[in-house]
């Protein structure tokens, strides 16, 4: 099953991505609580071929399972959408979706 | 864009990046600037991302809502017109401040959208400021903050 759910739609050459990953994010501060290593998604790229169009680094302040947007142009209907996020376990995950 | 291309590559250079963030234009703030995530206030945070800078209080939106019923899901949208390279954002309410580092694509567009927790506590009385800080392709940084109300007992969400 996956891990991320993601929509993108082209409209008026503007592309509207949102997504929702899940990851529990758990804070230091949350982790110490529950005796266990904090652990949350530090980094998200989003890729259309090679050209990147969405780069953030992140905290462990993104709510759980969290759930973000942005738009980006330069795509056509079609084209896959690349989403990688990488937590601070080194783990990561990387998921696409057809542009609608 | 040419700065911008090889910057990238000093920092895959020097940091010895995840496979996944090997494109070129991907930058990895939290290694390139990593006192910037520890920093406990906005001032703080400012200083190790983008160093001694005042910034101009105009145009960056900073949408949240006026009172949250809940911590743990606050919805923040950062928008701006303004042609940038880096886009920033920060919190006073939780331990650290750093929120957000985004890394602005060439002809990017910045309407960013996010969902973050908000610890309301006895010192900040519930009550906090979201701020962001765009650095311009011009050089120049810019400024955006919006306060909101939140409701004790999110961060858990």
């Amino acid at each position: 099953m996956g891990n991320m759910k993601i929509k993108a739609k082209l409209k008026n050459d503007v592309v509207s991505a949102k997504v929702l990953a899940k990851h529990d994010m758990l804070t230091y501060d949350q982790a110490k609580a529950k005796g266990v290593e904090a652990n949350f998604i530090t980094h998200i790229t989003a890729k259309v071929g090679d050209k990147v169009v969405y780069d953030v680094s992140t905290s462990q302040f993104w709510s759980k399972n969290p759930q973000f947007k942005f738009k980006f142009k330069g795509a056509k209907k079609g084209d896959k959408l690349e989403i990688t996020w990488t937590d601070l376990s080194g783990k990561s995950v990387t998921e696409s979706k057809k542009i609608k | 864009m040419e700065r911008r291309k090889f910057l990238g590559l000093g920092v895959l250079a020097l940091t010895a990046l995840p496979a996944t963030l090997s494109a070129i234009s991907a930058i990895d703030f939290r290694a390139t600037k990593p006192d910037t995530w520890t920093a406990h206030t906005v001032d703080d945070a400012v200083k190790a991302l983008f160093g001694d800078i005042t910034p101009v209080e105009e145009g960056v939106k900073v949408n949240v809502p006026a009172v949250a019923s809940s911590g743990g899901a606050v919805p923040v949208t950062i928008k701006s017109d303004i042609p940038a390279k880096t886009v920033a954002v920060f919190q006073n309410m939780n331990p650290e401040s750093a929120t957000a580092v985004f890394n602005v694509p060439e002809d990017g567009i910045i309407d960013y959208f996010m969902k973050i927790k908000l610890k309301a506590t006895d010192e900040n009385g519930g009550k906090g400021t979201v701020t962001a800080i765009i650095e311009g392709t011009d050089g120049k940084f810019y400024i955006g903050k919006k306060s909101l109300d939140v409701a004790k007992g999110g961060c858990e969400g």
